[in-house]
């Protein structure tokens, strides 16, 4: 292709049938559906942080002639749906995406930065490029037992994330004291807790991950795992949506579908009223691409004391913190943060506490607020929130 | 013009943070750590198939060490190495430097044809540094180290590489054959390319070589031909963070701090 | 069991010390070495000799003496002029083997580590490298090293029973240098050199000495974030002061209040000083990772909940604008005291 290009003198672009057999496979036929609307661009979050938005539409008629993307952009997806949510034709896009990152792996093309995430959760399990034996460290004083199934009723998934940051293990202790509260039987699996892939999967590295996939899906089966309950929602949509089936049934379940439940069956009571007016961030992997947007609320309002004020984008309209799609390890310029954007709207709302039930939307949501620099204004996961009201 | 022969040496270490030290026999005990290929080597493994990329060529990796090296080895003929050279024999086990560059140095003398030898700066487990130079005194070829790119002239038969110095670089030059040492984390290594992983699990893209193989001399390798003797062995102590706030007025403070900086540096 | 070239019958009981030049000078380093060297000769009654190369370097001969060496061993020649392997490791061979010191020290400099990689095999002789300690054992006279290995998790203990010259290699930094004492006077002993043009192999294209810092070999790290509020011309002043270089979270380089070279963590520089000062920085997780290697770690933060206190050994809740400039004007003082 370079020299042809230096033969003729001039950038040339050459149609790659196999590129879209591969993409039409990659993507069950979806590519396919797109007929160039536009709508996907002018809901994409990039538009109200860049001058010129992040063309998706671009992008898919790319993918549609078989041709290579050539800018950066490809990178820059959050995977937060937004666009999949307006799209007429219900194209999978961020499924698109994906398959258009795997393509890139295969030409030995992805983005800078990522090949360590890969070898760091090759390595260590983790992509946070921590050593192994120090993941359940943060659980030192808490006496979790190691999960067996005879006696429990449920798997906590701690993640790697509310393992190893020290920001996020806080979210993990305040719903192991919320669990025991409720009278929970529950183990873990402790320093052997094997990552879920999730990561692998958003930089789109599809044969990676079905490796790690078929490794933590092998530890779940061996251990007898079959209802588990994560902290990240990254972590439940992978098991949710993307993990093999299970020869004794699997369960996953978002920390907060499995309060909500516990709550109905009576076993979760708040009785301490705290006094907070709170405003809730939809994470996109609950929210938008899970569904799940009234469990988190229900939680909330079951809290007394607790008022509940919504954002402008709430819900199936919710903005993403940007950490998705793989860009909690790459660096987002100053002045293209979504989750900026984000904190502004919370503060908004004159609510005391921008909550959410992601660990990667606090890390975005704080690393703002403090830019913003505001006095008492918080960002809580459910759960620490929830634990005050035990 | 012939192909480009390149070696890379890559050591398969335990993860530091697993190693043990039996109190009692003061003896190392990593049968329970995790392995993995010495990061530095994997960026010299990124600097051949850079070198691959552009100057076409084979790639062989060189490793010395018991057959559980195998499966990290092969990794890297996931990323794009060509073959596995591993030398692999009881008699090399317990050496130090002079013993280790000796017998790596018999390997690249049997693999042959060699023009670019490739090592990490260092490996985690001894970080010695001392290998690159040593073999390349063993064999008697320059050497260039701690170099963080290097481009090769096939005709003029010479490699030339940056090599960062106190405060700035160099550029410098040498003929082929030669040695490189690779300057840690000087480029990111890629990751394996996986239409290539069933093909590197193939049985012949390994070749075992025993002492007898690569015409070892038996006074120069493994525990006898090490000069230097390790007489005592112990875990460091676990490094836990004082946590010590300083108290009392600014001033007091401040002048604790000047006390203790004047003590530590 | 191979043999070095000369072993415990031929040695001479002296301690050699390589003497690295930097810059026209000797390299600190080295002067640590010497001390050593001198503390450890005292101890035996041994001499202590230094190995100088280079070209027209005979005034730093008088600057050894005066830190205490015994006698400078000297090699100067034009084709000595700047460093390259293949001559200077013949000139050392050609000394060492004249002289068959006992012991012989360089600094674990990237060149000295060279120099020392090579000369170990020529001499078929043993090598410790990167020394946290050496002392002689006084019953046998043989050097004990101390290592550390596996990322500073094990230490272990080395010695050569018959090999000669014992040959370590020491980071800047380990030791402390000496006193001057002008009224020391030493021997020079020329090093008869067999040099030729077509010996060195290596060819210098181009040297440049600029504005690059290498943050992961620095012994002090003074490292600002966000709570600095861009004042890094006060961080630098006390880096300065304290011999090291500075660093920043992201937050600081975002705003472009400092270059992204200078970034430590994660996505920046994993740095492994002697003493980290974090100046105004919260203590996340990515910055933390980069200075968790740190032998002591200082933190200095107006909240008391910053998560960087529980990652450090001196703990100071204060405001960052009063405790950097009052700590620069008492180390400024103490420097003063100490020149004049």
């Amino acid at each position: 292709m370079a020299d042809f290009e230096q033969a003729v003198g001039e950038e040339v672009l050459l149609i790659d049938d196999e590129l879209w057999e591969q993409l039409i496979e990659l993507t069950d036929g979806a590519a396919a559906l797109c007929f160039q609307c536009g709508v996907c661009t002018a809901t994409c979050p990039w538009g109200l942080v860049r001058q010129k938005p992040l063309s998706v539409r671009t992008l898919m008629r790319q993918a549609q002639l078989g041709l290579r993307e050539k800018n950066g952009s490809l990178w820059l997806c959050t995977t937060c749906a937004q666009c999949e949510a307006h799209c007429p034709r219900g194209v999978n896009i961020a499924d698109v995406f994906r398959s258009l990152r795997t393509v890139a792996w295969e030409n030995r093309n992805p983005e800078k930065g990522l090949p360590s995430l890969l070898w760091s959760i090759f390595w260590n399990d983790n992509p946070w490029s921590q050593p192994p034996t120090q993941r359940a460290l943060w659980a030192n004083n808490l006496d979790i037992p190691i999960f067996n199934p005879q006696e429990h009723e449920v798997m906590l998934y701690i993640g790697c994330t509310s393992s190893y940051d020290q920001r996020a293990q806080k979210i993990a202790s305040a719903l192991v004291h919320i669990l025991r509260g409720a009278g929970v039987e529950f183990g873990f699996l402790g320093e052997e807790e094997p990552c879920c892939g999730e990561a692998v999967l958003s930089v789109g590295h599809k044969h990676y991950f079905e490796e790690v996939a078929a490794k933590t899906a092998q530890v779940f089966q061996e251990r007898g795992v079959t209802r588990l309950v994560t902290i990240s929602p990254h972590c439940y949509d992978v098991f949710h949506n993307h993990y093999p089936p299970f020869s004794n049934g699997f369960q996953p379940l978002h920390y907060t579908q499995y309060l909500v439940n516990l709550i109905t069956e009576g076993r979760l009571q708040f009785m301490k009223p705290l006094d907070l007016q709170v405003t809730f961030q939809d994470p996109c992997y609950l929210g938008r691409i899970n569904e799940t947007y009234q469990a988190p609320r229900e939680i909330l309002k079951s809290i007394p004391g607790v008022e509940l004020v919504e954002m402008e984008n709430s819900a199936e309209e919710a903005l993403c913190c940007g950490g998705g799609g793989g860009r909690m390890w790459l660096e987002t310029p100053l002045g293209e943060r979504f989750s900026d954007l984000r904190v502004e709207q919370a503060v908004q709302t004159g609510a005391d506490i921008l909550a959410t039930a992601c660990p990667f939307c606090v890390a975005c949501l704080e690393d703002s607020l403090k830019v913003r620099k505001t006095e008492s204004f918080e960002v809580r996961d459910i759960a620490e929130i929830a634990v005050r009201a035990l | 013009m012939a192909e480009l022969q390149i070696v890379v040496c890559v050591k398969v270490v335990p993860k530091p943070e697993e190693i043990r030290v039996d109190p009692e026999t003061h003896l190392l005990e990593r049968t329970n750590a995790r392995s993995e290929i010495n990061p530095p080597d994997m960026n010299a493994m990124e600097m051949a198939l850079s070198m691959k990329d552009r100057y076409g060529g084979c790639i062989s990796l060189l490793s010395m060490g018991p057959p559980f090296f195998e499966p990290n080895l092969r990794v890297a003929l996931a990323m794009g190495a060509d073959h596995i050279y591993l030398l692999s024999d009881q008699a090399f086990a317990g050496a130090d430097t002079l013993a280790t560059t000796y017998t790596l140095a018999q390997g690249i003398r049997k693999i042959g044809d060699v023009d670019v030898i490739l090592c990490g700066e260092e490996s985690s487990d001894g970080a010695t540094g001392q290998v690159p130079p040593g073999l390349a005194e063993w064999l008697d070829i320059p050497q260039l180290t701690l170099l963080t790119d290097v481009s090769i002239d096939q005709t003029l038969r010479t490699a030339r590489g940056r090599r960062e110095i106190k405060g700035g670089f160099e550029i410098l030059e040498v003929p082929l054959p030669c040695v490189i040492s690779v300057k840690t984390a000087c480029n990111e290594p890629r990751f394996m390319d996986y239409r290539l992983r069933n093909w590197a699990l193939e049985k012949d893209r390994l070749t075992v070589w025993d002492a007898g193989d690569i015409d070892a001399e038996p006074g120069h390798i493994g525990l006898t031909g090490s000069p230097t003797v390790v007489t005592g062995l112990d875990e460091a102590p676990y490094r836990e963070r004082r946590r010590e706030f300083l108290t009392g007025s600014p001033d007091q403070v401040v002048q604790e701090l000047a006390d203790i900086l004047r003590k530590e540096i | 069991m191979v043999s070095s070239l000369y072993g415990i019958g031929r040695e001479r009981k002296s301690i050699w010390v390589y003497l690295e030049v930097e810059s026209g000078g000797l390299a600190g380093v080295s002067l640590e070495l010497i001390a050593k060297g001198r503390q450890i000769c005292n101890q035996l009654g041994w001499q202590l000799a230094g190995l100088l190369l280079g070209y027209q370097v005979g005034e730093l001969v008088a600057d050894s003496f005066a830190y205490g060496l015994d006698e400078v061993w000297l090699g100067d020649d034009a084709l000595l002029e700047y460093f390259t392997i293949e001559a200077y490791s013949r000139a050392s061979f050609q000394a060492l083997m004249a002289a068959k010191p006992s012991v012989f020290l360089l600094g674990a400099t990237p060149n000295g580590r060279d120099l020392a990689g090579r000369l170990a095999v020529r001499l078929r002789t043993g090598l410790n490298a990167d020394c946290t300690d050496l002392y002689m054992n006084p019953q046998d006279e043989r050097l004990v090293c101390e290592v550390s290995g596996f990322g500073g998790g094990v230490l272990a203990l080395i010695e050569m029973a018959q090999h000669r010259p014992q040959m370590a290699t020491v980071r800047p930094g380990v030791f402390s240098p000496g006193e001057l004492d002008r009224k020391n006077v030493g021997k020079i002993i020329p090093i008869s050199l067999d040099l030729t043009e077509d010996v060195i192999k290596t060819r210098l294209v181009e040297r440049s000495i600029g504005e690059q810092v290498d943050l992961t070999r620095v012994p002090v790290l003074v490292a600002g974030g966000r709570g600095v509020d861009g004042d890094f011309k006060m961080l630098a002043q006390l880096a300065q002061l304290l011999g090291g270089e500075i660093g920043a979270t992201r937050p600081p380089v975002d705003e472009g209040h400092i270059t992204r070279e200078r970034q430590i963590g994660q996505t920046g520089v994993v740095s492994n000083p002697k003493v980290a000062i974090c100046c105004g920085i919260s203590g996340a997780f990515h910055f933390v990772v980069g200075i968790e290697k740190a032998d002591i770690v200082i933190a200095i933060n107006s909240d008391p909940e910053a998560p960087i206190f529980d990652y450090a050994d001196y703990c100071i809740v204060g405001d960052v604008h009063q405790i950097v400039p009052t700590l620069i004007e008492i180390l400024s003082a103490e420097l003063e005291v100490s020149i004049g």
